[in-house]
């Protein structure tokens, strides 16, 4: 996303008639343009791009960089081939419409299509790198079309001279099969300073290499960006259930045992928390509604199973890769088998107080020294009041489920 | 002109003199024709720091010894004086010529306007010379760009510490936010009369 104002030399000399790319030379580089000047304009809006025109009567300055698209693909009609390219000249034109760009803010770039033979010498191809380098502006080199002996060298000679820090780069692209703009999209010319590609190139560069099955979703994000947002955000939001899902079972089945003693004490240490009025309200419900209490009672402590039950799946999956978790699952499903017996165990357990205030000593929230807690923990020695404790504290947590 | 300090400059704490560093708006700082691309940003730091070059420094590129540094401030500032320190070995900057609130200068523009003032430098390696400025025309600047077109001969320029002594107004330059009454309400804007403040009352 980098802020920058681009400057492309087009070479529309009489060499790009010729057809070794396909449709002809000169066709191929209007293509690669077009594309370059969507790349540059979708990875940040405030991009600007302008053309020129190398060869013909001279150097030509169709557009000065503006970020208006259909301008620039505008002036890209009609152009005629004819002449012979000047590079240094067109190079040194670019410089001075980029010193002149709006935003002197954008960083300044040139890209050159080089696709006739390069007259000047090494030389005076340097200069004009340093002073390029000397005034922080890029260059990138296309280097297709003629291929003459010491033409590549100078290019490569030009572009050790501009570059500062890999900023710049140069290209060489041979006639074959493929088009010259499918052979840049995967240059970093397209893909800017290895931000990694914008989506444009990416999703070109996808539809390029085989077919619309590129995509992630089978989507093209350019065609139809919402939809393919629509996708990513589903799947990823299933992964996450899916994990939320399975620990959540774990959870629930390593707490199985402890589940019992927790919730008691958590509804012991409320009730012991609550008001005298909400204590009295408790036993009066309890005394009325007994047996509907009693039922509700065995749904509650039937859900974890019915719960387990769906999730069994994800679970059987989570539990080939986790021993342990396979142990907590089988216990837990052993527990749920014989819940109905479980108050009298867990009535048991309780009555042992030193696991109990183990327990309660590594829940959080509750502190063992806590008179109404070591109130609660004495009256539970009794047999007989752990069930009615239980009744008390299965109550509120009925009025919560309420 | 010159504040030559070989006495241990406790009686006038002069960091505190060369405090403008302070204002100097760090992340847009630029620089043209430097080695390392922002490197130019360690050439500004405390008073006492300034022979410590332990650090990165500016370092034009090699066989140019011309460099341009633009420096955007945090709010005006006047300014009072300058202080360069180069480098050793023919590498220090020899003239200083410099542009007020412009901008996108670059080497062209730079060469060929006329600076607000400029100044020889001497090699000054132990950073006790600074160069005063005509205070009239450094009144308000909310940025300066500094030149530096030529060496003492070496092949590069190095500057190790540039530093700036004056005062920051707290006047910036941004975009104001006002706020338009079309009927002004009374109500709105009590005085201290009407809400009874700022008079104490004897029982």
């Amino acid at each position: 996303m980098v802020l920058e104002a681009t400057m492309i030399c087009i070479d529309n000399s009489e060499w790009m008639r010729n057809g070794d790319y396909a449709p002809s030379r000169f066709q191929a580089q209007a293509d690669a343009v077009n594309l370059i000047c969507g790349a540059k304009t979708q990875s940040n809006p405030e991009n600007t791009v302008g053309v020129l025109t190398m060869a013909g009567k001279g150097v030509r300055v169709l557009v000065t960089p503006t970020s208006d698209l259909g301008k620039i693909l505008a002036c890209m009609h009609g152009l005629e081939i004819g002449g012979e390219m000047n590079l240094a000249a067109g190079i040194q034109v670019a410089q001075l419409a980029l010193k002149h760009r709006q935003n002197k803010k954008q960083q300044q770039r040139i890209i050159v299509f080089a696709g006739s033979p390069v007259m000047h010498d090494k030389k005076a191809l340097e200069m004009i790198g340093k002073k390029l380098k000397k005034n922080s502006v890029a260059l990138d080199i296309v280097n297709f079309g003629e291929d003459d002996e010491g033409k590549t060298e100078k290019l490569e000679a030009l572009l050790a001279a501009v570059n500062n820090n890999d900023t710049s780069h140069i290209v060489h692209v041979p006639a074959g099969p493929t088009a010259l703009s499918d052979v840049l999209i995967s240059t970093p010319i397209f893909t800017g300073d290895g931000e990694g590609g914008s989506g444009f190139a990416a999703s070109a560069a996808a539809a390029a290499a085989g077919g619309v099955s590129g995509f992630e979703f089978g989507v093209d994000p350019n065609l139809d960006p919402e939809l393919a947002l629509a996708l990513r955000v589903s799947m990823e939001e299933e992964r996450a259930r899916q994990e939320a899902a399975a620990k959540q079972a774990a959870e629930e089945a390593s707490k199985e045992e402890k589940g019992g003693e927790e919730q008691d004490a958590t509804m012991t240490e409320r009730a012991s928390e609550g008001a005298s009025e909400a204590d009295n309200k408790k036993i009066e419900i309890a005394d009325d509604d007994d047996t509907s209490l009693q039922q509700a009672l065995a749904m509650s402590m039937d859900e974890p199973t019915s719960s387990q039950g769906l999730q069994d799946t994800e679970m059987s999956d989570a539990a080939a890769e986790d021993p342990e978790l396979a142990l907590a699952l089988q216990l837990s499903v052993q527990d749920s088998t014989k819940d109905s017996s479980s108050q009298a165990d867990v009535s048991k357990l309780l009555a042992d107080q030193s696991f109990v205030s183990s327990i309660l000593a590594s829940l959080p929230g509750v502190d063992p020294n806590d008179p109404s807690v070591k109130e609660v923990l004495a009256s539970m020695q009794n047999q007989s009041e752990p069930q009615q404790k239980q009744d008390e504290d299965k109550a509120p947590k009925k009025e919560e489920e309420k | 002109m010159a504040c030559t300090h070989d006495h241990s400059c406790e009686d006038h704490d002069c960091s505190s003199n060369w405090s403008l560093y302070k204002h100097i708006d760090l992340s847009k700082v630029t620089a043209l024709n430097e080695a390392n691309p922002g490197s130019v940003k360690s050439v500004f730091k405390a008073w006492e720091e300034r022979l410590n070059s332990s650090g990165e420094h500016l370092e034009s590129n090699e066989g140019d010894p011309e460099l341009l540094v633009y420096i955007p401030f945090t709010s005006d500032v006047k300014i009072k004086s300058i202080s360069v320190v180069g480098g050793a070995d023919g590498t220090s900057p020899s003239k200083l010529r410099v542009f007020i609130n412009r901008d996108g200068i670059d080497f062209s523009d730079a060469q060929s306007m006329q600076p607000v003032q400029e100044w020889d430098l001497v090699e000054n390696l132990q950073g006790v010379l600074e160069y005063q400025t005509r205070y009239s025309k450094f009144q308000s600047v909310a940025n300066i760009t500094l030149h530096f077109p030529e060496s003492f001969g070496g092949d590069t320029t190095q500057i190790h510490y540039i530093g700036f002594k004056g005062e920051a107004t707290q006047l910036k330059r941004d975009v104001a936010t006002i706020v338009y009454e079309i009927t002004p309400n009374p109500s709105d804007h009590k005085t201290r009369a009407e809400t009874g403040g700022g008079l104490s009352h004897v029982e």
